[in-house]
């Protein structure tokens, strides 16, 4: 007995509660139960291992770049500041949960056990109406990171084991319920393309296929428009992230002025142009956020391999979940562009509202929910409201990611670290969520899960006879709808 | 054929084209074609274009290659075998006839 405890606590000091050995121990176990030779096993765990790593070093250096700007801040105005991005919002969570003396390996558990929770629901779908896997690698990443310190921050009293358990299920039962409520948006998008979304928007996809057809009108799309050339551009992140940096912290560090930066930031060099300071700065950023997308790459690419898998042998009938891009094929190119300008109009307008009006917290536009969240948006809302949906719900949602993440930062502190999750479902959803369990505790975490759950059977009440058909068989659920509607298939109108 | 060097690309290099990578990997077997298969992000992409004998995207980021000596094919599904299998067949295996 005593050998055995001696072994456990081997593993727990030198494994469980360091996360890189502990993801690469998953993955070489992973591999051997797959019947992997012996030497690949040990490649996987190598990539994993290391890869997190790269992880660590890129988010430490993330937040320090960015330590001056908001000691900067603190001391001439009184004011933190989040970058309203999942890479910073994965980096400020891990150092939050840091910060509090507990161990980051616990996301990867939850990860695990969240998407364990999503199988169990698909398998069960006769009863929990559930149609959908998560499998998007890097998003299950950086939720879980960003969930684990929600739940760290609302219960920091409970031990490893609750936390884990409990996120687990309330994780994983956010990712099936909501990537559910995508299969009929991206069903009649794709015309039966046989998945859903399975990203950080997916509430919002529902939400933009319920308004679009009220906002505007399909017939005035927005294919004819033509947009200038140099927006290409943002299709590349380094360069996205380089200029949006540039502009946002430009703006800051000028306004602190080189006074005080030379005095709080020892790398702005006595001789070297404030200017060109600015630059390195704001480019630095984009320097670990590439650095930071390769280690994910490295360890996430084996989990996608092997979900992926599953899905296909273990599920059929249910539709894989994946990333909100596989969605840009089907929509018109213009629809990816506008929704990114309306967007960042949205977000620009409400981050000068956040300073008119005196906000303790200062939000700076990322990428990722810029770009990401409301050229979907712009997609979906472009097949079902034309070119005025396209224009209006990137607008608003724009606004929402930077008032929804401002409060959001504020509220869970993660603007200590200079960032915050600020995809769209983490602006709207998830906060709402942090708070129902800080003030409700476990009867909060209950009545959450209960409601997501009632969601799906809501859904199979309103239209029983296809709600299996859709994710199924798309050609007969065209049949069944023109039947419904009186006319042939080739003119059954879906919406 | 010789071995076929591709890359799938994508806007982050992260999701979509991983799933374009593994569609990929069992189309080509399907198709008795030996190839080793890669992915990364758009930017990546555009400046190793030339080192590949093919480019898999989605149709909506074909523009941004311009010109390389790389056969780039644009999918409108990402997670459509049949698609990949006809434009395989067609801009790869017939196009080297």
């Amino acid at each position: 007995m005593d050998i055995l405890m001696s072994v456990w606590e081997f593993f727990q000091n030198n494994i469980l509660v360091k996360p890189q050995f502990f993801i690469g121990f998953i993955v070489f176990v992973g591999y051997m139960l797959l019947g992997k030779p012996i030497y690949e096993c040990l490649a996987g765990f190598i990539k994993a291992t290391v890869g997190y790593m790269i992880l660590g070093v890129a988010s430490g250096g993330l937040v320090g770049n960015f330590r001056p700007v908001l000691v900067g801040l603190k001391d001439r105005f009184e004011l933190s500041a989040a970058v309203i991005d999942p890479y910073f919002g994965q980096a400020a969570a891990q150092m939050s949960v840091e910060n509090v003396g507990r161990s980051f390996s616990m996301m990867m558990m939850v990860l695990l056990i969240a998407f364990s929770m999503n199988m169990l629901f698909v398998f069960f779908r006769k009863y929990t109406k559930i149609r959908t896997l998560f499998i998007t690698g890097h998003v299950m990443v950086q939720q879980s990171s960003t969930a684990l310190w929600l739940v760290l921050f609302c219960f920091p009293q409970l031990q490893d084991p609750q936390v884990v358990g409990m996120l687990g299920v309330l994780l994983g039962t956010y990712w099936a319920v909501a990537s559910n409520l995508t299969v009929e948006p991206v069903a009649k998008l794709t015309e039966g393309g046989g998945f859903a979304t399975g990203h950080q928007q997916m509430v919002g996809i529902f939400l933009v296929s319920k308004l679009a057809k009220k906002i505007g009108d399909p017939k005035k799309s927005l294919e004819n428009l033509h947009l200038p050339g140099f927006l290409s551009i943002f299709n590349e992140n380094v360069v996205a992230t380089g200029i949006l940096m540039t502009v946002f912290f430009g703006a800051i560090i000028t306004v602190l002025g080189p006074d005080l930066m030379h005095s709080i930031d020892k790398s702005f060099g006595k001789n070297q142009n404030f200017l060109f300071y600015i630059v390195e700065k704001s480019f630095y950023f984009a320097v670990y956020l590439t650095i930071l997308q390769l280690g994910v790459r490295m360890f996430v690419s084996e989990l996608t391999n092997s979900f992926q898998g599953i899905s296909e042998k273990i599920l059929p009938g249910s539709l894989p979940a994946v990333d909100c891009a596989a969605t840009y094929g089907f929509g018109h190119p213009n629809a990816v562009t506008f929704g990114f300008l309306f967007g960042a109009l949205g977000q620009f307008l409400a981050i000068m509202g956040l300073i008119v009006f005196n906000s303790p917290i200062l939000i700076i536009s990322g990428f990722v929910p810029l770009f990401f969240d409301n050229a979907t948006f712009a997609v979906f809302a472009n097949r079902l409201g034309g070119i005025r949906a396209a224009a209006i719900i990137p607008f608003f949602s724009g606004m929402i990611q930077v008032l929804g993440g401002g409060f959001a930062a504020y509220y869970f502190t993660t603007g200590n670290f200079g960032g915050w999750h600020g995809n769209f479902d983490w602006d709207t959803l998830w906060p709402v969520i942090g708070v129902i369990m800080n003030n409700l505790q476990y009867v909060g975490v209950a009545a959450v899960v209960i409601i997501l759950l009632a969601i799906p059977q809501i859904l199979y009440q309103r239209n029983k006879d296809t709600y299996f058909v859709i994710a199924e068989d798309f050609d007969k659920y065209k049949e069944i709808m023109a039947k419904k509607q009186g006319v042939s298939v080739d003119d059954v109108v879906i919406d | 054929m010789a071995k076929l060097k591709v890359i799938a690309a994508c806007g982050s290099g992260m999701g979509s084209s991983q799933i374009i990578k593994m569609k990929l990997e069992k189309v080509f077997k399907k198709l008795g074609l030996d190839a080793e298969i890669y992915h990364t992000n758009v930017g990546d992409a555009k400046s190793q274009a030339n080192n590949y004998d093919v480019v898999f995207c989605s149709e909506s980021l074909v523009s941004t290659f311009g010109k390389t000596t790389a056969t780039v094919i644009g999918l409108k599904n990402l997670l459509s075998e049949q698609e990949m299998t006809t434009k395989v067949q067609e801009k790869i295996i017939d196009a080297n006839k």
